[in-house]
């Protein structure tokens, strides 16, 4: 495992004319949907291209301003926001910025790499996700061209991520052209190079999430999981809610990066496994069967750990207004957590406004609840789990990162 | 041959006549809610003055009412939108943006070259007040501005205040806050014209850019020169932003434009549409039958249509009565004059509620003020009454409601707890099993789910009027009945109309409407309280599986002493859940005050001592309120002018930043803010509470920030 995150020479091809010519341009990436968990990917891929990430341009987090000043008149009707927003996105990146860009890089993401990939059924994105940058882009298409009108190449290719091998033909296809003297070698080496990144990226945010895991095993303190999808970490998507409960004084882990490390694993799932429950730590078929959207699937994994750990005595979840994935487990995620004794709180129906007094509301209220039931939550929970927690067992001892969760 | 184009609309009735070619006769007036009678009166005198003639003339109709008024006299119905559509393609082909706000709906038409032709998209909104005609009416009216002093009030040059733009009633009591500041009426006025053209442009536009040209039709567009400023207003700019090319040397003001027949061209449309039809289509009748329905018709329908009374047949009312009646509370005696006492207040946006509780948890005694706007004299007044009923040893002291945080230091309250906290600890004391309580208020609508003890869920609805008591308070007051007597009145119905849940503007036409049908004031207020549960679930509440949320239904706030509410919710329940147990709060606009003194009693047996200042020292608060330029809000364009009332309090630490200073020893209230954030004072605070929080964050980590600030920089093996 180790080797994936040895430092790979360039390749040969740093000294070919169009590289230094593919190095002189910038690419916009909308900061949307799931490229909030592919981020790296890209960036690794562009790299590889001879794309530094200086020149690799993410729009700025959701807001309404954005949506006002870029994106309105462009929209779309479709009551997602986290789709619609999007619109404001693509306007930044044509209109907002102080260096053009050349290239609009908005990929139609098929299916996720998902940590779960073959435990579950499959690791498809939400058709109306996936399908977004086809919708956005006709408020720049329907009045005029307003893409061809800016000089800028609009890139959207449909891309499989879950299947390593079909993505560089994907993106061969969608860049031929578009990058100058670009070879198919190249772009799946490319292609490699991006996996590799958000490998490394993910498992550097595992790690910290397991450092924040100790330090509360340790001093006996609660934190709180978020059970949301990627883009709900975007402030203007999620409104930062997590934060304000943070503010409150409680570590904030997000179930897209909770530990994967199999010690642990096993201490939560082994009993599980053993009396024939489930077929591997990462399975769910026991909550879910009909696994195959990979957003999906890993929120109801992640109730099931946040129902394991002790020190997790709260889950928060977020959903979108209207959000058709998300509605059928409103229910099983909440009853997986409560039935553990964890407290579990929902924000749903979040849109583009965020409804600053009823969060606060709800945000107090929440802190009401965990200051007075956390301690009685962690001493049940920890007496209905095996002994020899490696949380507690294993001290703080890994390498690279950067984060302490030994503030206080 | 005469062609009739009629646009029975909801709150008027235009037509046209045209003869050749030629409009020989039009005509438009208010129908006060007599649809069918202000149309026969129309048909009559087509017939006397133009010999208007059955067998012959053809009549086309179009708006709200055309469906039933129509068919009556022979009339071929024509969809409103194809109407207007119609007209506009035939006398402008430039026009691209078309807005027609009426009485009780909006339309937007979008008109695009596309090739050869044209293609059109086309919305339209009449669920709800925001937006159209009677929103601006309504307040209008309220402010007691004529008819012809409203059409000529301005937009330009006013200095616009924060209005309510969603909801008619709310609009209302905007208004009313605002003139009680001191607001002049202009200003009111161009401000519901601001939040008419925000509502139409936010919600009927759906990503199309208005383009030039723009034509504005409708009574309200051609009415009121305040709402033809705001939308050039709101055009042009918008074109700017845009970079819209516009033809050289064109005042962008010139490019929208409204006809002065601009309430005719749904009328208009219909002769158009007419004139595409086949020979006998619309062929007018005469008036009989419309005749028959006005005199009879519309009573059997009344008799045929009418839902089942409040209090069916084989209901035991008395027995309701007997159960829910029974769970009102009482209070308990003190048991002596020095056994320690918890005082719970709510200091709520229209009233101040307090509680005495002793240390067994019994209610000694419970006041009330109406808030007057001053926090610190609502807080004066409170206590003031508590110190009369309450006599043992202040032990312990909390705050809820919207004032916990801006009064706690002030009157040294023990712990502030949040509304939902509050609420929920009253209702699971009383109720120890309960999954869902329904506080319906004033002013706002709350449903919080209960799980494991804690609130997990909670809706609030204060931004629409729907479900509120305020409304039913209002009606019962029109019909001059006291709140007291609803019920009784309600219960006598035998049968009652069917009104439509939704917007409570809307509900009050419907209502007038009902009242013309025949129904009287005890069947129409069976009928109020009949839909105010689905108003507050469904509607306001967007609760729609009742089953999911629990089977413990407890019912509070002031709207649930009226029997006939609970009567309607205890069968809306039942019909969801039938298994339901509801249960009434026994202090049920109280809960809480009690929620909080709840609360106190927690914090006390926790071993922690109150820092309540004492009655004396609330009493002598000395305080100076100041309003000026450095007051007010700058947060959003709607320039609150707030109240900073300033506090005399040893130990406060001041606000030397502040633009109106505050030396040490004294603390800021502010009040006369409509949104939270105008509790910030400005942009110097903002910074220092948001250093603290940062600070506070930065002391615990958030797995999702590291995402925000590292994951979008540059490939993670590359650094």
């Amino acid at each position: 495992m180790a080797r994936w995150f040895d430092r790979r020479p360039s390749g040969g091809h740093g000294q070919r004319p169009e590289r230094a010519e593919r190095a002189k341009l910038r690419i916009g990436i909308p900061k949307v949907l799931n490229v909030w968990t592919t981020h790296q990917l890209w960036l690794g891929f562009f790299a590889s291209l001879g794309i530094p990430g200086n020149r690799v341009v993410f729009s700025s987090d959701t807001s309404e301003e954005q949506g006002r000043e870029f994106g309105s008149g462009r929209g779309t009707v479709d009551c997602c926001y986290p789709v619609k927003c999007i619109s404001g996105h693509y306007g930044e990146l044509v209109f907002g910025q102080k260096r053009k860009i050349d290239i609009l890089f908005s990929p139609m993401i098929y299916s996720m790499p998902s940590f779960l990939h073959g435990h579950v059924a499959d690791s498809l994105a939400c058709p109306r996700v996936m399908a977004a940058p086809e919708n956005i882009k006709s408020g720049f298409l329907k009045e005029k061209d307003v893409f061809a009108e800016q000089g800028i190449r609009y890139v959207a290719p449909l891309v499989s991520l879950v299947d390593p091998l079909q993505v560089p033909k994907q993106l061969f296809i969608a860049f031929e052209g578009v990058l100058p003297g670009l070879r198919f070698e190249e772009v799946r080496e490319a292609v490699d190079q991006g996996y590799r990144t958000l490998a490394a990226f993910d498992r550097e945010l595992r790690s910290r999430s397991r450092r924040i895991l100790e330090w509360c095993a340790r001093e006996q303190r609660p934190c709180v999981m978020v059970l949301a999808r990627p883009y709900h970490m975007d402030a203007g998507i999620g409104h930062e809610i997590e934060a304000d409960l943070q503010a409150h004084g409680y570590p904030i882990l997000w179930m897209q990066y909770f530990p994967t490390d199999p010690d642990l694993l096993d201490w939560m799932f082994g009993p599980d496994i053993r009396e024939g429950y489930a077929k591997s730590v990462f399975d769910i078929s026991d909550v879910w069967p009909s696994s195959y959207s990979a957003n999906t699937n890993e929120i109801l994994w992640g109730a099931k750990a946040a129902a394991r750990v002790p020190w997790v005595t709260c889950a928060i979840r977020l959903t979108s207004y209207e959000c058709g994935m998300d509605q059928p487990t409103f229910t099983p995620v909440q009853q997986i957590v409560e039935r553990s004794g964890t407290l579990f709180f929902s924000f749903q129906e979040l849109d583009s406004t965020k409804p600053a007094g009823s969060v606060k509301i709800r945000v107090e209220t929440i802190a009401h609840y965990l200051q007075r039931s956390s301690r009685a939550v962690m001493e049940r929970k920890a007496a209905a789990m095996p002994a020899g927690c490696p949380l507690l067992e294993k001290p703080a001892c890994r390498a690279g990162g950067t984060a302490t969760a030994d503030g206080d | 041959m005469r062609i009739v184009g009629m646009d029975v609309g909801s709150t008027t009735i235009k037509a046209v006549v045209v003869e050749d070619g030629r409009v020989s006769w039009r005509d438009y007036q208010r129908h006060n809610t007599r649809q069918a009678e202000k149309a026969i009166e129309f048909l009559t005198r087509m017939e006397q003055e133009l010999s208007l003639a059955a067998g012959r003339d053809l009549v086309f109709f179009t708006g709200s009412g055309a469906g039933l008024i129509g068919p009556l006299v022979g009339g071929k119905l024509v969809q409103e939108v194809v109407a207007v559509a119609a007209a506009v393609e035939k006398l402008h082909p430039h026009v691209r943006f078309v807005s027609e706000i009426g009485g009780e709906d909006m339309k937007t038409l979008f008109f695009n070259e596309s090739g050869a032709g044209k293609t059109k998209q086309v919305y339209m909104q009449s669920a709800c007040s925001g937006g159209t005609g009677t929103f601006i009416e309504k307040t209008a009216r309220k402010l007691q501005i004529p008819a012809e002093q409203l059409a000529a009030m301005p937009y330009d040059g006013m200095s616009l205040h924060k209005v309510s733009s969603k909801c008619g009633i709310f609009a209302e009591a905007d208004a009313n806050t605002l003139l009680k500041g001191g607001v002049p009426v202009e200003e009111i006025i161009a401000s519901l014209f601001e939040a008419v053209v925000y509502q139409n442009l936010a919600t009927l536009t759906k990503g199309n850019t208005p383009l030039p040209q723009v034509l504005l039709l409708g009574g309200p567009n051609l009415f009121f020169k305040g709402l033809q400023q705001a939308w050039r207003q709101h055009l042009t700019s918008l074109w700017e932003d845009r970079k819209c090319i516009l033809p050289a040397d064109a005042d962008p003001a010139d490019m929208i434009q409204v006809p002065d027949d601009a309430l005719y061209y749904a009328a208009l449309g219909c002769i158009e549409v007419a004139g595409g039809e086949a020979d006998g289509v619309g062929l007018y009748q005469g008036t009989e039958r419309l005749r028959w329905w006005i005199d009879e018709g519309q009573h059997q329908e009344k008799a045929k249509s009418g839902a089942k009374a409040l209090v069916r047949e084989n209901d035991d009312l008395s027995g309701f009565k007997a159960a829910f009646a029974a769970s009102r509370g009482e209070l308990a005696a003190l048991a002596s004059c020095d056994s320690p006492v918890f005082i719970g207040c709510d200091f709520g946006s229209t009233t101040a509620k307090a509680v005495v509780l002793g240390a067994d948890r019994e209610i000694l005694a419970s006041v009330y003020v109406p808030s007057k706007g001053n926090p610190i004299e609502d807080a004066k007044a409170l206590f003031r009454d508590i110190r009369a009923k309450a006599r043992g040893p202040v032990a312990g002291l909390a705050l809820t409601g919207y004032g916990k945080d801006l009064l706690r230091d002030i009157l040294g309250a023990d712990i502030g707890v949040v509304e939902t906290v509050a609420h929920a600890t009253s209702a699971l004391h009383v109720f120890p099993d309960a999954d869902v309580i329904c506080d319906v208020g004033g002013t706002d609508v709350k449903i919080m789910i209960l799980r494991q003890g804690t609130v997990s869920d909670f809706r609030l609805n204060s931004q629409c009027s729907s479900g509120n008591g305020a409304f039913l308070q209002g009606v019962a007051e029109r019909y001059g009945i006291a709140l007291e007597d609803y019920a009784d009145k309600a219960f006598q119905a035998k049968a009652m109309p069917g009104l439509a849940m939704g917007c409570g503007v809307f509900l009050q036409s419907d209502i007038v409407n009902q009242q013309r049908k025949g129904w009287s004031a005890e069947e129409i207020m069976a009928s109020l309280a009949a839909v105010l549960p689905l108003n507050v679930w469904i509607y306001a509440g967007q609760l729609q599986n009742l089953r999911a949320a629990g089977r413990r239904f407890v019912l509070q706030g002031g709207t649930h002493r009226n029997m006939a509410v609970v009567k309607a919710q205890v069968d809306f329940i039942t019909a969801k859940v039938p298994d339901a147990e509801i249960l009434i709060h026994p202090y049920s606009g109280e809960a809480g005050a009690i929620g909080a003194a709840l609360c106190a009693i927690e914090a006390h047996d926790a071993g922690r001592p109150s820092s309540f200042r004492g009655f004396d020292a609330i009493e002598v608060l000395d305080y100076r309120s100041t309003t000026s330029e450095h007051t007010i809000c700058r947060w959003c364009p709607v320039n609150c002018k707030r109240a900073f009332i300033d506090v005399k309090l040893d130990g406060a630490s001041g606000r030397p930043w502040s633009k109106v200073p505050l030396e040490e020893g004294w603390e800021r209230v502010i009040s006369g803010n409509s949104c939270p954030k105008g509790l910030m004072e400005d942009a110097n605070e903002m910074r220092a509470v948001k250093t603290r929080m940062e600070e506070q964050r930065r002391e615990l980590p958030n797995i999702g920030e590291m995402v925000r600030s590292e994951a979008f920089r540059r490939a993670w093996a590359e650094t």
